[in-house]
């Protein structure tokens, strides 16, 4: 035990420079804390910036209902639990929910609004596919659409409510044809845009807002007739499309007794057949209208692929329109079809009929996916882990954890040195030693739901990112004991965490998605992949002591306690220049690696491909930084300035490659984090451009006693 | 402390060169361009594609860069920034150094970053790629470049059969001024090929077509050749030229002769211009440089996966025999991030298609590298990563040594 505890003595002096200084630096904290007051400062404007946009503030929205029965707790983990396979993965319908209820409120999973009796009501993704899929009757009436601005509402003849509003699907009806019309059009711009971005214009802001919003109508459509074939009669959506005569049909005619009593046939066959007037007597021109809906209601079936195919080889799920087509195209087929119409329609009665109902009804469902399941390859054998995953919400949890360590920071700053100072401090480690545990069993709990390393998208590399960020400031908060890397931790944690959060939301989709044929390795995944992305974070945090060594140098040395503070700063430097080190090691290794992988895949070592400059581009900086000091051209202001720059390069090959929309790393395109980047470049250029001055003030001071020297040897000439 | 003085005459030349070259300072400024022209470079390729980039930036030895499109600023290339980086490695790093214990892992890494750059230069100088395409069942040892044009032209024999080719090379091509042309002298053939209005992008339009009435261009045959923009991609672009035969007795045919397909699938043949000249027939074409492999490969079977219900691939891989003289045969397996090396030739899973695949039937296309260097940076990787890690040892020795004994003298 003391040959660890000496071990980790001697690698907290090596960090620390000296093993006095840690005392010093504690009887002087007065000194060191120098650096915090504008950090503060920093801080709070950050946190000023952040706050506002991590929520989603809804408004209370009046519905036209008269009142709302909420789904019970049971009914919804049930509901929950059913397994769908979308993307090319076999997910929970609360993923499915999650994703999909994102895309229509722009990014938010809660619906917000207040019925005719008064109540309140807040209901989550998973109650409003709940509603949308089972009582679409109702769901029609609930705010589901968020339209950013009325402009877009406008264009298609709606009244508008507030500039930035919520709508509901029965709201923009009146504007459905005209919205209809401007979406195509829309889309016909985009896509000539995208195949030449010269001669063609792109969509404007409130056109883009039409498109989303003609496609978001659009699938809560395609969502609504899903299980229309189970509602006799109440066809919710595209009831304009049919004659009255068909309506009424509609409320007697029994989908899976009809396809008992239709002749083989294929969709299209079926399809030439309504086309062609019905002649004959009245019960041909019945059943030619039966026909008809069949077709209607496969059609409108079509798209949730809740049921596991007939043959156990093929791994397409179906959804029940799906089923209807197949038991149509066979007659050996249709035991099998209208068991899964059944069920299905089972599914719909009882959730009408109440929710204990509906509870049994699901279980059983899911169950009996279950059991098909492990007769077909065990797919989904992992959705249990992903609602838990999803229920536990393990990074909005690390999100309040490293908010609340921010609190009790900026608080032991109050008071540095002092008894409750210390205490603050000791808490905020431990909130942010929580947090960074919660995002780790929350990357452990994706690797296992997909059996995957723990980055394989964006999303993956923000929370690895933050992850390793904050151990690794930790660790150096470890060695120091000087604030700073406690500091790093919760800014880093917090920052991250955030910017996890807001992707989610921005993307709208889901995060564990299949991978493209060229990633589906974990050999490389977990060595690439899994090293260059700890140089992404070591840069990062290279580039934050930087900006906090220049920002305290530069306050301590307009406060004239420069002096006073010097080992803070030499300590602070050697964490700097360690750092960049670090980053070097993993970015070389990683991007040596990339190559590696590169030449395996694609038949090349290096292709200058833009994801492969950015890396190219860290490793390039950090060995500038490096010779550059070893050279002596650079001090401790130059080495802190030019973390910063490798902090943008940093930005730039994680985010900024990915909206040059070239290369053959195409699978991390994603829109609108130019601004974003642009405003971190921006802060990060406050701290070098007060480098600058500093470089400038050594430079005078310097110069100033020069002059005295030689005004010293000129007097002793003199004399 | 007074500066020492730099002794600038031409006895201490060498001595200043060597100071220069080995100097810290000339690494951190040829990191520092290197760092810029990477920057720069990757930006270029967004409007100019990556051979255009490559081109002008990481293989020139210098080049000017217009900042915002407008201010010209010489800098200099990729090829001469790495070149002087692997002399002041070599001379700084490992000649110059003291060759002590503790710099023994630093001294090993650089090894393995010669290692590295001079494999970049082996792959530049001497590496070659293209790619093979095959449908099922269909076998083959020719390799297509995927850039290089050429201009063939072939005596034909017997019915419409041609034993050798005369080669016009992609090199010369390229070089062509579109508005002058060139005469080649084709040795043993009784004629000389002009080339003019080469064009590395071009359009055959028939002269009816609106698109061409007022263009440039001489017309044959009811057709005129038009200049395209050159696409980004620089696979793309199909090149055409005139083609003028003129034998001995002033006897002429001219063409145009351009590298448009149909559809560009595996089996079907460009479409050569024939003609007579001196009483014998000979065909001329334009067409990718093609290159044999010294064995045949056969596509058994290819298959194609898709993750289920998305048009996403999730996997498609090749089953191959591989076929030689004197060898027995080989069945192989080549697929993303397995390909099959064999005889100094990597063969990757490249691509596959047609585009409207699998209503059609499908071809698997292979890339196909020849790179002396191919395994140089795994070395070089394995070379630097010990480097660092002894050096890492020894420093952390070193500290944790340094530290007891201050302990001990407190």
């Amino acid at each position: 035990m003391k040959i660890w505890n000496n071990s980790f003595q001697n690698i907290r002096e090596q960090f620390s420079g000296s093993g006095d200084l840690q005392i010093a630096t504690r009887r002087k904290c007065s000194t060191a804390a120098l650096w915090r007051s504008p950090m503060l400062l920093v801080a709070t404007l950050i946190a000023l910036l952040v706050f506002p946009t991590v929520s989603h503030a809804a408004k209370d929205i009046s519905v036209p209902l008269d009142s709302y029965e909420t789904w019970s707790e049971e009914a919804v983990e049930a509901f929950d639990r059913i397994m769908v396979q979308e993307g090319g993965r076999v997910k929970p319908m609360l993923t499915y929910s999650r994703f999909n209820m994102m895309k229509f409120l722009g990014g938010g999973t809660k619906t917000k609004f207040q019925t005719k009796d008064g109540v309140e009501h807040k209901i989550g993704s998973s109650e409003a596919m709940m509603d949308i899929l089972f009582k679409g009757d109702r769901a029609r009436f609930l705010p589901f659409f968020l339209v950013e601005d009325s402009a877009a509402v406008i264009q298609i003849g709606v009244s508008p409510k507030s500039k930035r509003d919520r709508y509901s699907y029965e709201e923009l009806m009146p504007g459905r044809a005209k919205l209809a019309e401007l979406a195509e059009k829309y889309r016909d711009k985009a896509k000539a845009h995208s195949q030449n971005k010269a001669v063609n214009p792109d969509l404007t802001l409130d056109e883009k807002m039409v498109l989303e919003l003609g496609g978001a109508v659009s699938s809560f459509e395609f969502l609504l007739g899903q299980f229309g074939f189970a509602r006799k009669g109440e066809m919710l959506v595209n009831e304009q499309i049919l004659p009255d005569e068909l309506k009424q049909l509609a409320t007697k005619l029994d989908m899976a007794e009809m396809l008992d009593k239709m002749p083989e046939m294929t969709i299209d066959q079926l399809f030439q057949t309504i086309r062609s007037a019905a002649g004959g007597t009245e019960d041909e021109k019945m059943f030619s209208s039966a026909m008809r809906l069949f077709f209607f209601h496969a059609n409108s079936g079509i798209g949730v692929n809740l049921i596991q195919p007939q043959d156990k080889e093929t791994e397409k799920w179906v959804s029940v329109g799906e089923a209807m087509i197949t038991g149509l195209e066979k007659k050996d087929n249709r035991p099998w079809a209208k068991e899964k119409m059944a069920a299905t329609q089972k599914l719909v009665e009882a959730a009408k009929e109440s929710d204990s109902a509906f509870v049994n009804v699901a279980t059983e469902f899911y169950e009996g996916q279950k059991a098909l399941a492990g007769q077909r390859n065990n797919e989904g054998k992992q959705t249990d882990r992903e609602v838990k995953y999803y229920n536990a919400k393990y990074f909005s949890n690390s999100l309040v954890f490293f908010i609340i360590a921010f609190v009790t920071l900026a608080l032991s700053w109050l008071s540095p040195g002092s008894g409750f100072g210390k205490w603050m401090q000791r808490i905020t480690i431990a909130l942010s030693v929580i947090g960074v545990l919660l995002l780790i069993w929350g990357i452990t709990q994706r690797c296992l739901i997909r059996n995957r390393p723990p980055i394989t998208n964006l999303y993956d590399t923000i929370l690895f990112i933050t992850a390793t960020a904050v151990l690794f400031s930790l660790a150096l908060e470890w060695f120091t004991r000087i604030g700073v890397g406690t500091m790093l931790a919760v800014f880093t944690g917090f920052v991250g965490m955030w910017l996890g959060i807001t992707f989610e939301a921005k993307e709208s989709s889901d995060t564990m998605g299949k991978l493209l044929a060229v990633l589906d390795t974990n050999f490389w995944l977990w060595t690439h992949v899994t090293i260059i992305n700890i140089g992404y974070a070591a840069g990062l945090i290279a580039a934050f002591l930087g900006m906090v060594y220049l920002t305290g140098a530069f306050a301590t040395r307009l406060m004239g306690k420069a002096k006073e503070s010097r080992k803070f700063f030499k300590t602070l430097n050697r964490m700097t220049y360690g750092t960049v080190c670090f980053c070097l090691f993993f970015s070389l290794v990683g991007t040596v690696l990339g190559g590696i992988w590169a030449n395996y895949s694609w038949g090349r070592f290096w292709g200058w491909d833009p994801k492969e400059n950015g890396a190219l581009m860290i490793c390039l900086w950090s060995l500038v930084i490096l010779h550059a000091r070893m050279g002596g051209y650079i001090r401790e202001v130059g080495i802190n300035m030019q973390a910063i720059v490798l902090g943008v390069i940093v930005t730039f090959s994680w985010w900024g490659v990915n909206n040059l929309e070239v290369g053959l790393h195409s699978y991390g395109f994603t829109e609108g984090v130019e601004r974003a980047l642009h405003l971190s470049w921006s802060i990060m250029g406050l701290p070098f451009l007060l480098g600058v001055f500093l470089f400038f003030m050594d430079r005078s001071e310097k110069q100033a006693k020069l002059d005295a020297g030689r005004k010293d040897d000129l007097a002793a000439e003199g004399a | 402390m007074p500066k020492s003085k730099i002794d600038w005459s031409p006895a201490n030349w060498p001595r200043l060169l060597f100071r220069f070259f080995s100097s810290y300072g000339l690494a951190a400024v040829v990191l520092v361009f290197l760092t810029i022209i990477t920057l720069f470079g990757t930006y270029y390729q967004v409007d100019n594609g990556l051979i255009a980039a490559k081109r002008k930036y990481f293989t020139s030895w210098f080049l000017i860069h217009e900042f915002f499109g407008k201010f010209p600023v010489p800098l200099p290339g990729g090829l001469l920034l790495m070149l002087i980086l692997f002399i002041n490695m070599t001379i700084g790093a490992v000649i110059k150094v003291r060759k002590r214990w503790r710099g023994i892992g630093l001294l090993i890494s650089h090894f393995g970053m010669l290692m590295l750059l001079a494999g970049g230069f082996v792959t530049f100088a001497f590496a070659t790629d293209g790619n093979m395409t095959l449908y099922q069942g269909m076998k083959s040892s020719q390799v297509q470049s995927y850039r290089k044009w050429q201009i063939e032209v072939r005596p034909v024999i017997g019915e419409n059969k041609a034993e050798k080719a005369w080669v016009i090379p992609s090199e010369a091509l390229e070089k062509l001024d579109p508005n002058e042309g060139k005469t080649y002298d084709l040795p043993d053939l009784p004629f000389d090929v002009r080339v003019s209005q080469y064009y590395k992008n071009a359009n055959a339009v028939p002269t009816s077509a609106p698109v061409s009435a007022n263009a440039p261009g001489k017309e044959i045959d009811g057709f005129k050749l038009l200049q395209q923009e050159l696409f980004t991609e620089a696979e793309r672009n199909i090149p055409g030229c005139v083609a003028e035969f003129v034998g001995e007795d002033g006897e002429k045919a001219e063409t145009i002769l351009w590298g448009y397909s149909s559809k560009f699938l595996p089996d079907e043949k460009p479409m050569p211009f024939i003609f007579e000249m001196g009483g014998n027939k000979y065909a001329a074409l334009i067409t990718k440089k093609t290159w044999s492999v010294p064995f045949e490969v056969q596509l058994d079977k290819f298959i194609f996966e898709k993750h289920p219900g998305t048009q996403m691939a999730r996997n498609f891989e090749s089953r191959v025999t591989r076929m030689e003289s004197d060898q027995p045969e080989k069945k192989v397996e080549i697929k993303m991030n397995e390909p099959m090396r064999y005889a100094g030739f990597t063969f990757f899973q490249e691509s596959y298609g047609p585009p409207n695949a699998p209503i059609e039937e499908m071809f698997s296309q292979f890339a196909v590298a020849e790179n002396p260097a191919d395994q140089w940076p795994l070395w070089a990787l394995v070379i630097t990563g010990i480097g660092l890690a002894i050096h890492f040892v020894i420093s952390l020795m070193e500290y944790s040594k340094k530290s007891r004994s201050n302990r001990a003298k407190s």
